[in-house]
């Protein structure tokens, strides 16, 4: 977090020491490098003319509220892509947390209520649910971790694993009490309110409350990373376990609790997902890992492993909701969205692997 | 850290050009722009919608484009607020998660003063759409009677069965034994035609002095077998059926003697699994296979005679009444208005509310 000026600077003072085919050089990676950026570049002006509305405060409040939704998951994955691994248990886990989330904090008079004596819905009982579903994340994660860790198993496979059971549980819980797989609906207004409220309005637009949760969290994970010993066992872990192991990093416990926040988050990103849904179905969180997985790659969290950044993964997250958000203003059928996600993604990992092969 | 620098100049630029935005006008305000929300791409029976709706769409000179959630209730909302701050002034919905009221009322709440159409997932069950459609008067529902179609089903399987009671009865036992096919856990079309296609079958053979429909696996308690995906989807079935196959066959005379499918692309995967069994073709024994829709695929399966019967969900229908309606409100109309003004007889106004719309099924057999 150098100041930006200086370093523009700094750059221009050592080109000026480059010979000609250095130049050339330093033109052809820097576009390369960041063809991305400049592409997404294109793509906004391009989108703002087409459509001014795009570059409005009221678009802008939306980009930002889908923005707060999106990133907490990617938050929760980048610590498992950092270990060179994945996580395919995210999307279902969070559906799991909505759903729990959803029942205990159910209007109090609504008619199809699952369980009937719960305590009226106040703050203290918010949060406590909160803390509750937060909980039943990180016990999933904890389990995926443990057995990452301690048999040695590709995260892929573990988390396909979870991702299954979760999915049976959620089946199993939609079904309880006479329910018959039918959505949770009935949300009562103070969790609502917690997480929907307004916090203030650009242009015509309200901004929920969980935009600033949302920056919380992203302090909170940034504090982890960059200044935690634990933040940075995690990038030995990731770049090379062995020679982490060998300086007396606790690899074991690095990867378990790696899992374990990322299961937090997921429990936290399902809290919101309800309200944001205004119900929860069965299938709530399905495919959600994809994004969030997507977003970190995008951001440069590589599967290289040991590298990635908290700001990266806001990047990540702003780029895909910038694609979503544009495409869907100048009214693409969404089945372009796909392809030119896919492209995206297939052009960041591309470009990304391209530095290391380079360095090498 | 040239990356970082891009990726800093690049915010510049936009929150440079979002200032430079704002003092800019809407587009034309009174061109109206509608975009239409599906629940999900591959979904056979809305496809047919789509194409019957795009061209009557065009033909109404409304400006429109198609939005897919990918079976993702939070995308979708995503979506409509998205098309809104784009300039979007009529939104058509195809709710993903339907049975829930509160969702649509999030929806509407979204819109503020621009019209809903919801179409085909119904917003609530057991009446309990009807609050949300008389609460707010910019809103409406087109779509079915969701039990009807499963009335028409049952209806049709009784009347079929009780025709050719001894062919069907493959082991000659007396019972048919069925196995039913469920779309989705939780849609309330899939529950009321889970119910009813069953349950007015048995009401006919009964009443025919036969013995009640049997489901083939007496350890499955819940009597159907539901695509996990939630998809409707002709694989899943097609799977269930080539396991069932294993255990439940001609040689342990056992043989499974009808099924019955919330739909026809889930019927196509029963009948296909049969046919890869040597029946349902060739002059073979045909086991009956009833689905719900009339999709292309399975009227012509119909006429070849490898299914029995499906219950019509009228996709012209369909398309014809939201694009009327859309046209009605785009020239001012309100929706109970546009819905009331539609003269047609595939299409009646539901007796519980009047901004709600039914588009008629009706049986096809061969």
């Amino acid at each position: 977090m150098t100041n930006p000026l200086k370093k523009i600077k700094q750059v221009s003072a050592d080109y000026k020491l480059l010979d000609a085919r250095d130049k050339k050089r330093f033109w052809t990676d820097g576009i390369l490098n960041n063809a991305l950026y400049i592409l997404m570049a294109i793509f906004v002006i391009y989108t703002a003319s087409v459509r001014p509305n795009f570059l409005t405060l009221g678009s802008f409040a939306n980009l930002i509220t889908q923005v707060a939704a999106y990133l907490p998951m990617a938050l929760g994955i980048a610590g498992c892509i950092v270990l060179t691994g994945t996580d395919l248990s995210a999307g279902r886990i969070s559906g799991l947390t909505a759903a729990f989330a959803a029942v205990m904090l159910q209007k109090t008079d609504f008619a199809n209520k699952m369980f009937q004596s719960l305590p009226k819905v106040t703050l203290g009982w918010i949060l406590l649910v909160m803390l509750g579903v937060v909980l039943v994340g990180a016990i999933i994660g904890l389990v995926n971790g443990y057995f990452v860790a301690k048999f040695s198993l590709h995260p892929f496979i573990v988390t396909l694993s979870t991702q299954l059971i979760t999915y049976g549980i959620i089946l199993w819980f939609f079904g309880l009490n006479g329910n018959n797989g039918q959505p949770f609906s009935g949300l009562s207004k103070e969790y609502k309110e917690f997480v929907g409220g307004e916090l203030f309005r650009l242009g015509n637009v309200a901004v929920p409350k969980y935009v600033l949760y949302a920056v919380l969290l992203v302090a909170l994970m940034w504090f982890i990373w960059n200044k935690t010993s634990f933040g940075k066992n995690m990038f030995a872990v990731g770049s090379n376990a062995e020679a982490a192991k060998v300086s007396g990093v606790n690899v074991f416990w690095t990867t378990v609790l790696v899992h374990t926040l990322a299961g937090a988050m997921y429990g936290y990103a399902g809290f919101v997902e309800g309200v944001r849904s205004g119900s929860v179905a069965a299938t709530t969180g399905l495919n959600a890992e994809c994004d969030a997985i997507a977003a970190c790659v995008i951001g440069g969290v590589s599967f290289v492993g040991g590298t990635g950044s908290i700001s990266g993964i806001i990047l990540g997250v702003f780029i895909l909701r910038i694609i979503f958000v544009a495409l869907t203003m100048l009214g693409v059928d969404s089945s372009s969205l796909y392809i030119i996600k896919g492209a995206i993604i297939l052009c960041a990992c591309a470009l990304d692997m391209r530095k290391y092969l380079v360095k090498k | 850290m040239q990356k970082k620098l891009m990726a800093l100049l690049l915010c510049l630029a936009m929150t440079a050009a979002l200032f430079v935005g704002c003092g800019k006008t809407d587009d034309k305000k009174d061109e109206v722009k509608a975009t239409v929300f599906w629940y999900e791409e591959s979904d056979v029976y809305l496809s047919s919608v789509r194409t019957a709706l795009n061209k009557e769409l065009e033909a109404a000179g409304i400006k429109y484009d198609n939005q897919f959630a990918g079976n993702d209730q939070a995308k979708q909302i995503d979506q409509i607020k998205t098309a809104i701050a784009g300039g979007t002034n009529l939104l058509i919905v195809n709710i993903v998660t339907s049975g829930a009221p509160d969702t649509a009322q999030d929806i509407i709440d979204a819109a503020g003063d621009i019209p809903v159409i919801f179409f085909n997932r119904a917003i609530g069950t057991d009446g309990s759409d009807v609050k949300v459609l008389k609460d707010n008067e910019t809103a409406c529902f087109i779509g079915t009677d969701a039990p009807e179609a499963g009335h028409m089903q049952g209806k049709m399987i009784g009347d079929y069965i009780v025709a050719n009671f001894a062919t069907v009865d493959k082991n000659g036992d007396g019972v048919i034994s069925y196995a039913m096919m469920k779309g989705q856990e939780g849609n309330v079309e899939a529950e009321y035609r889970t119910q009813y296609g069953v349950e007015d079958a048995n009401a006919i053979l009964k009443a025919a002095g036969k013995a009640e429909l049997k489901y083939f696996d007496a350890n499955n308690k819940d009597c159907y077998q539901v695509d996990q995906d939630g998809a409707w989807s002709a694989k899943a079935a097609k799977e269930y059926m080539e396991t069932n196959f294993v255990t439940y066959n001609e040689a342990s005379n056992n043989m499974i003697e009808l099924v019955i499918c919330n739909n026809d692309g889930m019927a196509e995967g029963v009948v296909a699994a049969l046919q890869d069994k040597g029946y349902n073709k060739d002059g073979g024994h045909v086991v009956p296979v009833f689905g719900v829709d009339a999709t292309e695929n399975a009227v012509a399966l119909i006429n070849e005679g490898a299914m029995i019967g499906t219950v019509k969900q009228d996709a012209e229908g369909m398309a014809a009444a939201i694009a009327n309606t859309a046209k009605a409100i785009a020239g001012g109309s309100t929706p109970v208005a546009a819905l009331a003004g539609l003269k047609d007889d595939r299409f009646s106004v539901a007796k519980d509310c009047d901004s709600k719309l039914f588009v008629a099924y009706a049986p096809y057999t061969k």
